[in-house]
């Protein structure tokens, strides 16, 4: 058994490789093993195409076989399929070779003759120090050092600009359409792990790994099945003391319930147990992918709420109004509250509001408003001993909103040790803003029901960390 | 209670049950009662057996009364059968004792006090969860629970404090809280459901299930009025 340092170690080298052989590497454009290994090209990683049908690929020299290596990469990646890459895999752990990623599918999913093969797979690790990624893994991509095995089209420009999030999905095509379409307004990744049939690492490996370095601070994980059930919840119980912990887990084991059931058995179908462990556990849950990356993005950027008591701050009523109408409606994740005002903010807002603003909660500065009184009336809101958190309804359509309020609002937002999330929409310019928002670390989304969603994630992890940080 | 303790309570009350594997009512009462929770007053009368007279004042206790159920390990839909009859009155009692006993003549039969209560009651389950093992539930009780489905999970074992986050939960928690004068004993609830959950851990394998269904306030405690122990699953079986 390896101590955890040296399992860390491995894993370390998987995100950041000196080298790294791709088996099947090609010329043939619309193979998998050419766009991975041009892919790449792109990270500093000294790279070793394998293939033994041809002698340059990339420029780069091709070896036929993994024995022909001159170098003991950290990682190799197995672009051919199944059977091929279970021989290889053999290979690769014979020369030391420390992670292998098997991109192939056809395992245990392919019926008798693929199980048989998983088998084989199996008993690799047991028997060498390489550990396996997959198969049927999506690979793995890290912002910071270009290292991009993902073979799909995965909003790799905008996600570039990297972040603290760990994103780790048993699919494929969930965790990169989920980040694709994050990515158009912003996705701080630290790193995305795609586990596949996770013969070898699972959720467990990578959830202590990032759960204990420094470079990621929120893990968010999309999973079908859980291994080592307790054991994974003991680690994230441990993980989510310092940093968020969100799980989609998706897909309905049977219950085990025997035919003669009681009302505990019906009752608890099977997934009622997996929210409840999850609560116990400090894990937040995720019911959607949508929800998963909103949650992720929300809870690296901005610190827990610690209370529920929320302001609304709008220069549109009717906004104003159905976002008072959504924190009152009852949610088992987190009960939210509108904030009562003191009567110092409510004057201090009065000062530079429009006569005939509302400046109860929620405030509403009415289209009046303009770029001083906003700011104005966000640090007055702030400064409110009774506000845990602050939606800002931003509108950038009224003539006195200039998009110099974007600094002005992040340069307050981002000083302020409680959280706000600011909800815009400005018909086809909506994802621009939102993008500008997410470059000055401000969290916003284009919907008010998303919007508060986020401040419910926050509150849930504020109970979470006073649930865990007492003794029980 | 330790673990060991509990392993060792367990341990013993599975080794006394008269079908094995299979306890009834009165035996997973029993099993309640030696960890501190109550269970109505009430006498067992074997199969073939007669109601002892002296056993009358016992049972009745003040409502003059009685449950009067028909009690085996092999019967646990009771009340589908028709082998309970409720609000039984001090005079009827002999006569409803011996029409169950004629309906059920293998079976043991069960009278017990028709407790008064308050409040709304409440279920208490275990089960256990394929991937997570034994676990515990909580919610609003009764015949109507699996239409309320107002209920929460934890994992088994859990601490009162656990519990109550989980009691918080329910839609039903404010009855807990003394809402409308109700009894406020959210707090005792918790410790009860604490311990079922360090009773689930040593007895919940494979295919086990226990409801405790209602468990009410009455006379300042929580008692729990109907058992139901699912214990034959194969696990059991194996390592029994």
């Amino acid at each position: 058994m390896s101590t955890r340092e040296d399992r860390f170690k491995k894993i370390e080298k998987l995100l950041n490789p000196e080298s790294v052989a791709v088996v099947g590497a090609s010329n043939t454009e619309e193979k998998v093993g050419h766009i991975i290994f041009e892919g790449l090209t792109r990270s500093k990683a000294r790279l070793y195409p394998v293939n033994p049908h041809e002698d340059v690929i990339s420029g780069h020299k091709s070896y036929p076989r993994i024995s022909d290596l001159p170098d003991i990469v950290d990682v190799a990646v197995i672009t051919v399929q199944a059977e091929k890459a279970v021989d290889i895999t053999e290979q690769c752990a014979r020369k030391g070779i420390d992670n292998i990623i098997i991109v192939a599918g056809g395992f245990a999913e392919a019926g008798d003759r693929g199980r048989a093969l998983e088998e084989r797979l199996r008993a690799v690790p047991e028997h060498s120090r390489s550990r396996i990624l997959g198969p049927n893994s999506l690979g793995v991509f890290v912002p910071e050092n270009s290292f991009d095995t993902i073979f799909v089209e995965h909003g790799d420009r905008s996600l570039a600009g990297g972040g603290r999030v760990a994103f780790i999905s048993q699919s494929g095509s969930v965790g990169v359409e989920a980040l694709g379409l994050a990515s158009n307004t912003g996705f701080p990744m630290r790193a995305f792990i795609g586990l596949g049939n996770k013969i070898d690492l699972n959720e467990l490996d990578f959830l202590e790994f990032f759960g204990a370095e420094d470079k990621t601070d929120c893990v968010a994980l999309y999973i079908e099945n859980v291994e080592q059930g307790r054991r994974f919840l003991e680690a994230a119980r441990e993980v989510s003391l310092r940093k968020p912990v969100v799980a989609l887990k998706a897909g309905r084991t049977p219950s085990g319930v025997s035919a003669v059931s009681s009302h505990t058995g019906k009752l608890a179908g099977s997934d009622r147990v997996v929210s409840g462990a999850f609560r116990q556990y400090g894990i937040q849950r995720a019911f959607d992918d949508e929800e998963l990356c909103d949650a992720a993005k929300t809870l690296s950027y901005l610190p827990p709420a610690r209370g529920n008591r929320v302001a609304v701050m709008t220069g549109a009523g009717g906004f104003g109004v159905m976002c008072a109408d959504y924190i009152e409606t009852d949610n088992p994740r987190a009960r939210l509250r509108m904030a009562e005002l003191s009567a110092g903010t409510v004057s201090r807002i009065r000062e530079k509001a429009p006569h005939f603003a509302s400046c109860h909660n929620p405030v509403d500065l009415t289209a009046g408003v303009n770029d001083e009184m906003f700011v104005h009336t966000l640090e007055a809101l702030l400064e409110d001993a009774d506000v845990d958190i602050l939606i800002c309804i931003t509108f950038f359509a009224p003539h006195a909103v200039t998009d110099r309020l974007i600094d002005r609002m992040a340069e307050v937002i981002t000083g302020s040790d409680k959280p706000v999330l600011v909800f815009t929409e400005y018909g086809p310019f909506t994802d621009t803003y939102l993008k500008e928002f997410y470059k000055k670390r401000m969290i916003g989304f284009p919907s008010l029901t998303r919007t508060v969603r986020a401040a419910r994630f926050l509150v849930e992890r504020g109970r979470i960390l006073s649930a865990l940080g007492e003794p029980p | 209670m330790s673990g060991t303790d509990m392993a060792a309570v367990v341990q013993r009350w599975r080794s006394s049950l008269s079908i094995p594997d299979k306890p009834n009512e009165w035996e997973s009462k029993r099993l309640l009662n030696s960890l501190g929770i109550a269970v109505p007053p009430g006498v067992f009368i074997d199969a073939g057996s007669c109601l002892a007279a002296d056993s009358d004042v016992f049972v009745l206790g003040t409502t003059g009364h009685c449950a009067v159920k028909v009690c085996s390990g092999d019967l646990l839909h009771k009340t589908e059968q028709k082998g309970v009859l409720l609000d039984v009155p001090e005079s009827r009692l002999p006569d409803a004792v011996a029409a169950l006993q004629k309906r059920f003549p293998a079976a043991g039969i069960l009278v017990e006090e028709m407790v008064p209560y308050r409040g709304g009651e409440i279920i208490i389950g275990a089960l256990h969860d394929p991937t997570f093992g034994p676990a515990v539930m909580v919610g609003a009780g009764g015949i109507l629970t699996e239409l309320y489905k107002d209920v929460a999970f934890r994992l088994a074992p859990c601490t009162a404090k656990e519990v109550h986050l989980m009691i918080e939960e329910l839609t039903i928690y404010p009855a807990l809280k003394g809402y409308r004068g109700l009894p406020g004993e959210a707090d005792t609830l918790a410790l009860i459901v604490s311990k079922v959950s360090e009773l689930a851990q040593q007895l919940i394998r494979e295919g086990c299930q226990l409801d405790i269904n209602p468990i009410v306030w009455s006379r300042d405690r929580w008692v729990a009025l109907d058992v139901k122990a699912i214990i034959s699953g194969d696990e059991i079986t194996r390592s029994a």
